[in-house]
């Protein structure tokens, strides 16, 4: 457990302390000393516990073993490790294009104003359904809408590899159009393996990966 | 004499929602789990909300303080 995590719970539980104990002896705030103790104890600290502990808990579910943790993720998890460099999310996986603790989200949050917390939001859907009701197949999952450019294009705009890669200048339009999304990086024909789950059973791994 | 007993009284209450709040997210901090992630969100925030509404009121309703 990172040590963040347990400084936090040890302050979170210190501000539960004291706030017990002015639940148990609410006479202590009647004077002036004791109101400002109060006022500290029971809005400032849990305001702040509260913000600590939702940013912990915020970074805690981007991570890919917070995504993997369901089981209708596990066949999306194993093709990150399929040894196959056209398999999009497994090269960009094996070969730290995306950040491996943080795999999942970097390329399924949206890279926009509070597109981070519109994806959380779908996350807590995902974990609603997962619970209470009943989740699909993993064959059957969807995207929410069609896959943004955008955010292939957080990392790769301007990298040498995509401004002069030989098939995106074969046509002067081509550039243009990833760039505004009307060619799609992904159902286009050309970047169009991603998360091949019909074919995970006969697929090669990436032995090291696990 | 009444009125501080009623301002004691949901000074209590809101202590007890939240340091309930609070050791519900301890305890989901430590539970690394997506479940956890609702639980902290739902309950623990909900708790924590409830105890600081009430706590703000119980502290503007108070006549001591008020004068």
């Amino acid at each position: 457990m990172p040590q963040a995590t347990i400084l936090i719970v040890c302050l979170v539980l210190f501000s539960a302390a004291v706030i017990g104990i002015l639940a148990v002896r609410p006479g202590f705030t009647a004077g002036r000393g004791g109101k400002i103790l109060a006022f500290v104890a029971m809005f400032c600290l849990p305001i702040f516990c509260g913000l600590l502990g939702f940013s912990s808990e915020m970074q805690r579910s981007k991570t890919t073993a917070f995504c993997l943790s369901c089981h209708t993720m596990e066949d999306y998890g194993k093709s990150l490790l399929v040894d196959d460099p056209t398999h999009l999310p497994a090269s960009h996986y094996q070969n730290h294009r995306v950040p491996v603790d943080e795999a999942c989200y970097s390329c399924h949050t949206q890279y926009a104003m509070f597109g981070g917390l519109k994806v959380k939001m779908y996350g807590l859907k995902h974990v609603f359904i997962y619970y209470f009701g009943t989740p699909p197949a993993p064959q059957d999952i969807k995207l929410y809408e069609p896959y943004n450019n955008r955010e292939c294009l957080h990392c790769h705009l301007g990298a040498r590899s995509f401004e002069e890669g030989v098939v995106h200048n074969a046509d002067p339009a081509t550039l243009p159009a990833i760039k505004s999304n009307q060619l799609s990086c992904l159902s286009s024909g050309c970047h169009d393996t991603a998360h091949d789950l019909a074919h995970l059973k006969g697929a090669k791994f990436w032995e090291k990966g696990n | 004499m009444m009125s501080t007993s009623r301002t004691e009284k949901r000074i209590r209450f809101a202590g007890i929602c939240l340091a309930i709040g609070l050791v519900i997210e301890a305890l989901c901090l430590l539970w690394a789990t997506p479940i956890a992630f609702i639980v902290f969100v739902a309950m623990g925030g909900l708790l924590m909300l409830i105890g600081l509404v009430v706590y703000l009121y119980a502290t503007v309703s108070d006549p001591v303080a008020g004068d």
